[in-house]
């Protein structure tokens, strides 16, 4: 993925990722962000829980999964850099059951420097829905503030992510 | 209040229960189910009938006149509401038609009472909203939010609920008169099955296979709305079939076999068969040696008491995620020159079976799938895949074709997890003593991760975990399409089949009018010879169809209908790439 896929909130988000990482969940959303930023986290937030359908695969909490979704990896303890994580969201992951969501990937080379043809078996699957940059920045932002290097999610997150309207977080009081 | 006033309001009470009552369609009686084929202009019950032959003996609507089909009634039914793991809610039902009046649910439970009497404008009479905890119960449905139907009793419509409830509603008015928490999403369980009704009982099942429970079949006495038995479709300690879970560990307690399609029914001998689903962990059979009854089966139940009279296990110690949930129809038949009552089922597993519906021996049966690669076939005593050895704890089946601890990653293998034939409905013409089998063709592969025990067992896996012991995979380049089989209902020998360009999720109906219908996920709504498979008719709504075409009259006009509406599909359809979302009653007439 090259830089000029990484603009606007996420841009900011990376500029402070060492600021960003020291702190929490929503406390680096409120702190570490312009109210910009945090629109986006929240923006990615609602798109990696309805329209992209991330964490049908990879659990609300990021953690990872299995059954119907492949065998998901956590994105809670992922290595991966921000980067990586928008290219992976973007293209896909070849040879695994993670889709791509960039609706030209494998039109051109853009992922991976491969077309169809090249990928061949290996070629993702189409996502749940196609995502433009802005949509895989926020996406990638939501991530790397409430997800990515976090530890086990913890009853506030789960408030966070479904709201106070449901038992989903039940479970999870102490 | 006083007595006047209490007067007026029995006067008006009284008014209104007349009024209602001379417009109402006859009350809904076991009498009127039994002979639901004696009305032809309604749809009664779930599959038609009890022997579910999804089978309509109207014929206005023929070979000859099925080209002049056309749209003319149409209505939004919603549910397009995310929740859980999903973003909208699927239309899977069948609807039932009782007098010109349509009784549906969408995905979320939503039930609509629908006037179809004009045979233009569809006038909403009443919806009823079970205001589901969508978040809680979307996030232990594994394959989407689905509600495939409710059922009528007496003045009343029972229906469920994702989350796990069972309504009995005012047919009049739509007012919930009771409701009763059957299944708990706590641990997992959910309901996706329309009530199947016998005399005064409600009978249904828990859904929730791949999230570490156990199965179970209930019975609601719908005049107190209470429970009247349960009977877990895993045998417990010191009942028959418990010793087939092997692992000596209790691990039956979370061993799946779920519950998700209506069953059928034979009056005669009061016997009803529900087809039973796979066992948990999905993909990890070393979790779980044995043969692991009653997953991957059909039980014959009596219905007052929900004794097992016999069992039938289609795919035993099941690796594959081979649901055997769908209908079992019920044919009487002529096999070497006698009368014989057979339970029939084109199982996700990709073979057909007939069934002797007394004793549940195998009586015929082969592959209706193009391509079947995880067995040679199926021994013809026994109707057991002929790699089944029951001195064996783990069965093998075609070496590689599923995932062990030793070998994780699965080779390709056929039919795909999904089948085969998944929930969607076959149907039956006696006329022509033909099955028609809807299917999905093609291969997947299956991945497996050594399950963690539930925490209940000294393990880490939580109630609400997806409890799969790994996952099912599909590589992008194998081909995927559907098929449409007319099937000797004995034998299962392939008379005709087709080709269809999408896997078929919408199930089938056949006609006296020499016409079999299917719909489509490109939303195209399609009508075929029922001898050749010929292409005779076909129309496109705009959106997916996913859910079962039914046909009934108004005023002796004939009518056709199908919902369309999305569904959880996976993988998608690169041709479908951009389709959107829709949730639609779609009618047709002559």
């Amino acid at each position: 993925m090259g830089v000029a896929f990484v603009r606007g909130p996420l841009r900011a988000i990376l500029t402070a990722g060492v600021f960003v990482s020291a702190f929490s969940g929503m406390a680096a959303a409120q702190t570490a962000s312009s109210a910009e930023d945090a629109r986006a986290i929240e923006f990615g937030k609602e798109i990696y829980k309805t329209k992209a359908r991330c964490q049908f695969c990879h659990k609300w909490d990021g953690s990872g999964d299995q059954g119907y979704g492949g065998n998901a990896l956590s994105l809670r303890v992922t290595q991966l850099t921000p980067d990586q994580v928008a290219t992976t969201v973007k293209c896909g992951r070849p040879a695994t059951e993670m889709p791509y969501h960039d609706k030209f990937a494998y039109t051109d080379k853009r992922c991976y420097g491969m077309t169809a043809a090249d990928a061949g078996d290996s070629k993702p699957q189409i996502g749940n829905e196609f995502l433009q940059a802005r949509e895989i920045d926020a996406v990638v932002a939501y991530l790397f503030a409430r997800v990515v290097g976090k530890g086990p999610a913890t009853y506030e997150d789960c408030l966070d992510f479904w709201g106070k309207d449901t038992q989903q977080c039940e479970p999870m009081k102490k | 209040m006083s007595s006047l006033r209490l007067g007026a309001k029995i006067a008006a009470a009284a008014l209104l229960t007349t009024t209602l009552g001379a417009a109402r369609a006859a009350d809904m009686t076991f009498e009127r189910a039994l002979n639901a084929d004696k009305e032809p202009q309604n749809w009664l019950l779930h599959h038609k009938n009890f022997q579910g032959h999804r089978y309509s003996q109207l014929k206005d609507i023929n070979a000859d006149t099925v080209k002049n089909l056309r749209l003319v009634q149409m209505m939004a039914l919603g549910g397009l509401a995310s929740g859980g793991r999903y973003e909208n809610g699927n239309l899977e039902a069948t609807p039932i038609v009782d007098d010109g009046m349509m009784y549906v649910p969408n995905g979320w439970g939503e039930v609509y009472a629908l006037d179809l009497t004009s045979g233009r404008k569809v006038v909403t009479k009443w919806k009823m909203d079970p205001g589901i905890d969508r978040a809680w119960a979307g996030d232990v449905a594994c394959c989407g939010v689905n509600n495939r139907g409710v059922a009528l009793w007496k003045d009343k419509v029972i229906s469920i609920s994702l989350d796990g409830r069972m309504f009995a509603i005012n047919r009049a008015t739509g007012e919930v008169v009771w409701e009763r928490k059957i299944a708990e999403p706590a641990v997992g369980e959910t309901i996706t099955a329309a009530p199947l009704i016998l005399r005064d009982l409600a009978i249904t099942g828990s859904a929730g296979g791949e999230f570490g429970i156990r199965g179970w079949i209930d019975a609601t006495d719908l005049n107190t709305g209470k429970q009247v038995w349960r009977t877990y479709t895993i045998p417990g300690k010191g009942e028959p079939g418990n010793e087939t879970w092997k692992d000596g560990k209790d691990r039956w307690q979370h061993g799946g076999a779920s519950i998700w399609v209506t069953a059928t029914y034979d009056a005669q001998a009061d016997t009803f068969y529900q087809g039973i689903g796979n066992a948990g962990p999905d993909y990890d059979p070393e979790y779980r040696p044995g043969d692991n009854k009653w997953a991957a089966s059909v039980l014959a139940m009596t219905p007052t008491d929900g004794k097992i009279k016999w069992g039938f296990q289609y795919t035993p110690n099941d690796p594959y995620d081979f649901d055997e949930i769908s209908e079992h129809p019920i044919i009487d038949v002529n096999v070497g020159g006698a009368t014989r009552k057979l339970v029939t089922h084109a199982a996700r597993n990709g073979f057909y079976y007939s069934l002797d519906a007394v004793n549940g021996s195998f009586v015929g049966g082969r592959a209706y799938v193009d391509k079947l690669t995880w067995s040679k076939g199926l021994d013809p005593k026994t109707g057991k895949p002929l790699e089944y050895d029951p001195s064996l704890d783990v069965q093998p089946y075609v070496v590689n074709s599923h995932a062990t601890r030793a070998n994780p990653k699965g080779a390709l293998k056929c039919p795909m997890t999904s089948g085969g034939k998944n929930w969607e409905p076959a149907a039956y013409n006696p006329e022509l003593n033909t099955m028609y089998v809807p299917s999905a063709e093609g291969c997947n592969m299956l991945e497996g991760k050594q399950q963690a025990d539930f925490v209940d067992q000294g393990g880490t896996a939580k109630p609400r975990d997806r409890f799969t012991g790994g996952s099912a995979n599909y590589p992008t380049n194998e081909p995927i399409y559907g098929g449409l089989a007319a099937l000797d209902p004995v034998t299962g020998e392939t008379k005709a089949k087709i080709k269809l360009t999408y896997p078929n999720w919408s199930g089938v109906l056949a006609t006296a009018g020499g016409l079999v219908f299917t719909g489509h996920m490109d939303g195209e709504i399609t009508a075929y010879d029922a001898k050749t498979l010929k292409e005779m008719w076909s129309f496109n709504v705009g959106c997916g169809i996913m859910a079962p075409p039914i046909t009934y009259a108004i005023n002796g006009k004939q009518y056709l209908a199908v919902l369309s509406g999305p569904h959880w599909l996976r993988p998608k359809p690169e041709a479908l790439k951009d389709q959107a979302a829709c949730s639609m009653l779609n009618v047709f007439t002559l």
